[in-house]
């Protein structure tokens, strides 16, 4: 979807210099308008949200106001920078982890179907498992350090990645197979040359989902006794009395990392190994 | 292109690490990076008022002698603080009594070995319901912290006092720092937990208390320091100076209204990341809302613990004062001196 995006601005940006220089009004896809909808639907939002505080009366509920001073209120604190870095710190282990161990996995699981058949439902038990049923076990065994979330992130991330990467191997097309065949590949030359390369597309739409997944349960992860991090700054704020607007900080700026990630990992799609992989509309 | 991929994303992981070291971990400008291990041993709290001696005793011994003799660690609800005691994570801990009887009682070697404070706990109900007297709450909704809290024991005694009996209310449980909350949205009719959450309802002005644990249970127990067995066995003088130091905060805390009022800064600042207001709040209003003198174990204090317990559910009755104590560390309190030190001038603004 992105990538038909893309393409209608190349073709403004073509077009742009014979057309009157209104055009960009009237074009319904022109940049202007592309950052007038999500802009125009995040103040109307934040309007809603404002008005609604105002017209229930209630103290304890923060305006978009107060979340933006307690947001500049961190930023003077020097929190904010640490507890971002401290949250980013541990979804990258975990998740880094979790890709270094899921796609090797899941590729293997997808091939060979007995060890499919043995490994399933293992995987299947255990992957509905929130990582808040996690918590305890987590700190029984790391303690209260920072492998603990790590652990947790880990586990929430490895399967969607491993789920993904045994389809993409399943569904792949028999065409490459053969034609590897003919060529008379050596096992380890086939999972590097044929079967990731196929699969890469499907495996990076699953990474896509699972970095969600792992930045979503940052706030679950840090309810361990860590003292830094975005989920902590939640928690901690629920300590501190009436710190709501913080408790909404917390929320709004793991909200919009998540945004840039998605963004970032966005950018993967669009490399040509992936890219022949995913239909245009 | 994929060589460059994992350059990134190997760059991006020593980058991010690099700083979280930095900016959280102190790594860079710092004597304990080099392992740590074990010179000063962890203690489990919360940041309520049960558990104040244990910041105010790292504090001033910070201010004294520049170092503490334990490492505080913050937990952020009961079941993440006993299962780092549990795992051997916090050799000692604050915990609710009943809470470490209980775990006695399933084999695990724990000692209470002093008292966190006596009084410090409240009924809080919404100021503008009509409950006002433990009979009103008939039919009603109370929140409590935990099935092993104190203050659940207090409901049933408050309840048996008043000739009524726990089937006569709805009883749950949720985390103190939501009881706020919940009673302002009048989700429950009343609460019930360890200071400050229930003196800042009556700071924002919607709260009400029914009655102050003094009324009630007078020299009411809810939180104790205990410790591994295994620690007192090995490392006998550790655990000393570590109860001592806890009496003398106890005392030092009590000893002056100034004492509290600083407590309540350094401890709301650098603790419990609370605001000063409300520590100084339930510190003050009225003095006696929590004590933190008159704290070495007494049998008879916990057999009424013990009895409450057995009827409310929680205890079996199979551990028993010998076992789950060891009041050897301070038997006579009033011997003990609070610590000598006084905040100057600069710190007390």
């Amino acid at each position: 979807m992105s990538s038909a995006h893309v393409d209608v601005s190349a073709e403004n940006a073509a077009t742009a210099p014979v057309q009157k220089s209104a055009a960009w009004l009237k074009h319904p896809d022109s940049l202007f308008w592309r950052i007038v909808r999500p802009v125009g639907m995040a103040a109307l939002f934040l309007t809603m949200w404002g008005l609604a505080v105002r017209w229930s009366h209630s103290d304890l509920f923060p305006t978009p106001g107060n979340v933006v001073r307690g947001i500049f209120e961190l930023m003077q604190k020097g929190l904010l920078l640490k507890y971002i870095v401290a949250s980013l710190f541990r979804v990258s282990w975990g998740f880094t982890l979790a890709v270094i161990i899921g796609v090797p996995l899941g590729l293997v699981l997808g091939w060979y179907s007995r060890a499919f058949q043995a490994f399933n439902p293992f995987i299947q038990v255990f992957r509905p498992i929130s990582p808040i049923a996690w918590i305890p076990v987590a700190i029984l065994w790391f303690g209260v350090s920072d492998a603990a979330p790590i652990f947790l992130i880990f586990l929430a991330s490895v399967f969607p990645i491993t789920v993904s990467a045994i389809a993409a191997v399943q569904n792949m097309q028999l065409v490459y197979l053969r034609a590897a065949q003919n060529f008379g590949l050596s096992t380890g030359e086939l999972f590097r040359q044929v079967i990731f390369r196929a699969c890469l597309p499907q495996i990076i739409t699953g990474i896509r989902i699972a970095l969600g997944v792992a930045w979503l349960v940052v706030v679950a992860a840090e309810m361990i006794a860590v003292n830094s991090g975005l989920g902590y700054l939640i928690i901690d704020a629920r300590n501190a009395g009436k710190r709501y607007d913080l408790v909404v900080a917390g929320m709004v700026m793991i909200g919009l990392i998540g945004l840039i990630l998605d963004l970032l990992v966005r950018q993967l799609e669009k490399f040509d190994e992936v890219r022949w992989g995913y239909g245009k509309r | 292109m994929r060589k460059i991929l994992i350059i990134i994303a190997v760059a991006w992981l020593v980058f991010i690490t690099l700083i979280h070291a930095a900016l959280n971990l102190h790594v860079f400008h710092s004597k304990q990076a080099a392992g740590g291990t074990d010179k000063r041993f962890r203690i489990g709290f919360l940041p309520v008022t049960c558990h104040l001696t244990c910041p105010v005793t790292d504090f001033i011994n910070k201010q004294m002698t520049g170092e503490s003799i334990f490492e505080p660690v913050r937990f952020n609800g009961w079941p993440e603080l006993k299962e780092a005691y549990l795992s051997g994570y916090t050799p000692a801990t604050f915990i609710l009594a009943p809470m470490a009887i209980a775990l006695r009682e399933q084999g695990v070697p724990i000692k209470i070995v002093y008292l966190g404070h006596r009084d410090g706990s409240a009924v809080m109900v919404h100021k503008d319901s009509h409950i006002y007297r433990m009979e009103d709450l008939r039919g009603k909704r109370i929140a409590v912290p935990n099935r092993f809290s104190n203050q659940r024991l207090l409901v049933f005694r408050a309840l048996k006092q008043a000739g009524m009996s726990v089937n006569d209310i709805e009883l749950l449980e949720m985390p103190p720092p939501d009881m706020p909350a919940a009673l302002y949205a009048k989700a429950v009719d009343a609460i019930s937990s360890g200071e400050p959450f229930m003196g800042q309802t009556e700071l924002d002005g919607y709260g009400r208390v029914l009655w102050l644990t003094k009324d009630v249970w007078p020299n009411f127990i809810s939180c104790v320091l205990a410790v591994h067995e295994e620690m007192i066995k090995t490392k006998r003088d550790t655990v000393q100076r570590l109860v001592d130091g806890i009496a003398k905060s106890g005392k030092w805390i009590d000893q002056s209204m100034a004492h509290r009022m600083e407590t309540a800064q350094f401890v709301s600042k650098f603790y419990y990341n609370q605001n000063p207001r409300l520590l100084t709040f339930v510190l003050s209003k009225p003095p006696d809302r929590v004590k933190y003198t008159n704290l070495t174990l007494r049998k008879p204090d916990f057999a009424e613990i013990e009895q409450l317990g057995r009827e409310a559910g929680i205890l079996n009755g199979t551990a028993h004062f010998e076992d789950y104590t060891d009041a050897s560390f301070v038997t006579d309190e009033t011997a003990v001196q609070p610590y000598a030190w006084e905040p100057n001038e600069q710190r007390a603004r």
